[in-house]
């Protein structure tokens, strides 16, 4: 099947089989192992993209469903110099990271709340992040990356 | 001490975090070649049968199958295991638990190899199941491994403390006191599930990257069961998404059916299992039941103990065999005792198998000392923390297992430290005149925790490093010790980067390589920091004193009259030459600058036959107090706020410790309240993480915590280990204060909610 969607602010064309997820497609067929496999069941996050400006398990989401839409992978939040974007950063000066497998679907979950809501408080951070689990950090570093993210951008737009 | 530049700096950063946070960090799963094929494993659906028959020829009619091997592809069937070797690489004979790997399958595609899984034809005749760990001696129970390694059935080990009279004493005390606790078992529950990609080469050797916990185990393992020289097998450990003690075995029998798969079909093979599997296949923390009966006399002062401890060894023995010598050496906790005595047996069940897991049996034996600790201090009208400061192990004392303390043991101001900061005094006062009726009740409770340090009487502490300063300025530094997330890697950057006088940015620390890197045992017991820590400074300071010769002479000076200030060395004129002129001269004076570093923790000897001895060099501490909130109708427990004070000594890496100290909380929360990895007649009930339920964000409590101010003298730069005590206390510490709020004593964790409603 022929599928033509929005990755990462480019235009994609893969040809994949109707069952296919959106996961197996980042990871195999384009090569985008960013993207991290926890449990194919939808329980662990570890897989979140943000699917039409909304954090997505693309474990879940099968290719016909993803056509003419737009995809954000971890990929594809770095700064224009191809170095962390800010809530990447802020995950490095927290030390938010630290097995890392949860890591990029965090930093997605946290893009995808401060994109919809610039000044969240931490009970919202923890609202937005909890469909993704973090076996080692107890989450609050975490917590604190997306809160200086959070509070940096506002200071930057204003 | 003079002042540190990086150890303990606040704001050093994880060395491999850039990787991890800009998604290039390539896991196994991650890891691809062109032509590699895909394993699966055949695993058994039953706990417990004969296999009467393997078929895998039909497996080849499968478009894209390569290869099917059977334990018939090993040395002597692929049997290993330690410290007993009673496991098989792919199963022989029998299957032992739901999970049990029986073949495995190499193809072109995923879809193939589980399609060529699906066609071998296999026939089990089922056995009777033990699946209850009380029944595992009984004469009707049938014998799970091939021999039994003691006279006993299905009994797999013993331990024994054997302390003056202990049963004299209680029967003599005023007070007598038991208490029976069960803690069911627990799975890792690592985001990144276990996975070996095994590259092979011409030659006949083989090299495989596992996210094991230990390459050098994995290597000699591979090499034995594939009847290969070890110099022919490479063990690469890449980025670990998380072990906690989990990835071991598991791990080096994916690696070895990798491997052979990959030397079989000359081609790359990566096997990496899938969630539910690896919830069946993958061992667990044991269960475990401690009995404790513990005499005291008026004043409530500890007299004796006697602690017996059954643990589920499940399917095969792995670790067990070492985790309940670890429960056996701190079921009594950090007190003091007259007489003691401890009996411990790890028996097989067909439930999965059992091993290491952060922790490694002092979880267990914290929770009921701990709880046991609590109800005494009730009877005797004493509050919680009172009642255990009046029987603290202090500086000089002798622990239970009768070995003298080393070093000043600090359970005591970490209890101090958590009363201050909880309020505890007014909160016990608060909520102990709660209106009982009431449809939420809170209750604040306390736990503290000794845990030796090192592998102890498990086996010779050591470990090794190598550092090199390369012609262009940088450092290479090496250590066989693995970072899983935990930072050793981060913890030995900032060790060597102190040492030499240079910024942690100059190091490059290489993964750990069995080709390249020397043997340091494996990554556990928190030992990284201390023995691994050792082992990099010991190194570093052999190439930072020829640094300083090639500096003296460039100065024309003595060396001990040389300054260091940031990067540049300083002589008496006072004139800086910097570190890379120092490096130029030093190799035109012909150095050589790399070095190889060792150190072992002092020896320290347990006897095992009479249950007497010193268990560990020296041991950390530590305590926690839980606020909790407990709705009676649904008998939900809602954990408020915890606060947590460790004695660590020096903290080398303060976000990483700050990290394992808060996630190591969560792990203990989840121990208490809502994990639980159970059987049911040998057949595991929670395959996925929507059963097995582990902390998400939204029922992390708030969190305060302390490092209490100490040094341990031997510890590099005064630290000591870090990784697993913190998950300790937090049980029974809820368990605790659930009492305060309910009335109710529990005596099983994960705690049953319908225990505690109206």
């Amino acid at each position: 099947m022929h599928i033509e969607f929005t990755l990462n602010g480019e235009s994609v064309s893969v040809d994949v089989p109707e069952k296919m997820t959106l996961l197996k497609c980042l990871r195999e067929v384009l090569g985008l192992t960013g993207t991290k496999v926890g449990c194919e069941s939808g329980d662990c996050g570890a897989c979140s993209v943000i699917f039409n400006g909304k954090l997505t398990k693309s474990c879940l989401l099968e290719m016909p469903l993803v056509a003419g839409k737009d995809v954000i992978t971890i990929e594809g939040v770095h700064a224009p110099d191809g170095g962390p974007g800010d809530v990447q950063q802020a995950f490095l000066d927290h030390g938010a990271a630290q097995c890392g497998y949860c890591t990029p679907g965090m930093i997605l979950a946290g893009e995808a709340l401060l994109t919809r809501k610039p000044d969240p408080d931490r009970e919202e951070i923890r609202r937005a992040i909890s469909g993704n689990l973090c076996r080692c950090s107890g989450y609050t570093q975490i917590i604190d990356a997306i809160e200086d993210a959070a509070r940096k951008r506002l200071v930057k737009t204003h | 001490m003079s002042k540190l530049n990086y150890v303990g700096k606040p704001t050093a950063l994880q060395v491999d975090a850039y990787d991890k946070v800009m998604g290039t960090a390539k896991y196994v799963g991650d890891m691809y070649l062109p032509g590699m094929l895909y394993g699966k494993v055949l695993r058994s659906p039953i706990p417990h049968g004969k296999i009467v028959r393997l078929d895998t020829s039909r497996a080849f009619q499968v478009p894209g199958v390569k290869a099917v091997i059977t334990s018939a592809d090993f040395v002597n069937n692929g049997l290993w295991g330690w410290p007993i070797k009673d496991a098989y690489i792919l199963a022989h004979g029998k299957v032992r638990y739901v999970g049990d790997p029986i073949a495995a399958v190499a193809a072109e595609t995923e879809a193939a190899a589980i399609k060529g899984v699906e066609a071998i034809e296999f026939e089990l005749e089922p056995l009777p199941v033990v699946s209850d760990p009380h029944k595992a001696q009984s004469s009707e129970s049938p014998l799970i491994p091939d021999e039994c390694p003691t006279d006993k059935n299905n009994l797999c080990n013993i331990h024994i403390v054997r302390n003056g009279d202990p049963a004299a004493i209680i029967e003599k005390s005023e007070h007598i006191f038991t208490g029976s606790y069960v803690f069911q078992h627990q799975e890792h529950a690592y985001i990144e599930t276990e996975g070996a990609l095994a590259i092979p080469d011409a030659d006949g050797s083989v090299t495989v990257y596992a996210n094991d916990q230990s390459p050098f185990i994995n290597r000699g393992n591979i090499a034995s069961v594939l009847g290969l020289e070890q110099d022919y097998v490479r063990v690469i450990q890449p980025p670990v998404g998380g072990s906690f003690g989990g990835k071991d075995d598991i791990g080096y029998q994916t690696s070895s059916q990798a491997a052979k798969l990959a030397l079989l079909t000359g081609k790359p093979v990566r096997i990496t299992l899938a969630r539910e599997e690896s919830m069946a296949a993958s061992y667990k923390r044991e269960w475990m039941e401690v009995g404790l009966k513990i005499g005291a006399d008026n004043e409530g002062k500890l007299k004796a103990v006697q602690a017996n401890l059954l643990a589920d060894s499940g399917a095969y023995s792995s670790m067990t065999p070492l985790s309940s010598w670890r429960a056996t050496m701190h079921a009594g906790g950090s007190y003091r005792y007259e007489a003691a005595s401890v009996d411990t047996e790890s028996v097989y069940t067909n439930n999965g198998y059992c091993g290491a897991f952060r922790g490694f049996g002092n979880n267990q034996a914290t929770g009921a000392i701990e709880c046991l600790i609590d109800e005494m201090a009730e009877k005797f009208n004493m509050d919680p923390i009172d009642y255990r400061m009046i029987n603290l192990l202090r500086e000089g004392d002798r622990a239970f297992t009768g070995n003298k303390l080393m070093h000043r043991p600090n359970a005591d101001r970490c209890l101090e430290w958590v009363r201050l900061q909880s309020g505890w005094d007014r909160k016990r006062a608060e909520y102990a005149s709660q209106e009982t009726g009431a449809p939420n009740r809170r209750g604040i409770g306390v736990a503290c925790y000794f845990h030796g340090s090192g592998l102890g009487g498990e086996g010779t502490d050591f470990a090794t490093a190598n550092i090199r300063i390369n012609g262009d300025h940088t450092v290479t530094l090496q250590c066989a010790l693995t970072d899983y997330g935990q930072g050793s890697r981060t913890v030995f950057t900032l060790i060597a980067a102190e040492v030499l006088g240079v910024n942690p940015d100059r190091i490059q620390m290489l993964r750990p390589d069995t080709q390249t890197a020397t043997d340091s045992g494996p990554t556990v017991a928190s030992r990284a920091s201390i023995v691994g820590g050792n082992a990099v400074r010991d190194t570093t300071e052999k190439v930072a004193h020829l640094l300083n010769l090639a500096a003296a002479d460039l100065f024309k000076c003595d060396p001990a009259q040389l300054i260091r200030v940031e990067e540049s060395y300083i002589g008496p004129q006072e004139q800086p030459i910097s570190f890379e002129e120092v490096v130029d001269h030093a190799r035109e004076m012909g150095f050589q600058l790399s070095a190889h570093g060792y150190w072992q923790i002092p020896e320290i000897h347990w006897d095992f036959d009479s249950g007497t001895g010193v268990p560990y060099f020296t041991y950390s501490y530590g305590a926690q107090i839980a606020e909790v909130e407990v709705n009676r109708k649904t008998g939900v427990v809602k954990v408020i706020k915890i606060w947590a004070a460790h004695d660590a000594g020096k903290i080398i890496y303060p976000l990483g410790a700050k990290g394992q100290m808060l996630g190591g909380i969560a792990q203990g929360l989840g121990y208490a309240l809502t994990e639980g990895f159970t059987y049911k007649d040998g057949y595991p009930q929670k395959l996925d993480f929507n059963t097995y339920h582990i902390p998400t964000s939204l029922e992390m409590p708030e969190m305060e915590y302390k490092f209490i101010d100490n040094i341990l003298p031997e510890g590099p730069f005064g630290a000591k280990n870090l990784a697993e005590p913190m998950m300790i206390s937090a049980p029974p510490a809820i368990a605790n204060a659930v009492y305060q709020a309910t009335g109710v004593r529990v005596h099983e964790f994960p705690i049953n909610p319908n225990l505690l409603k109206m």
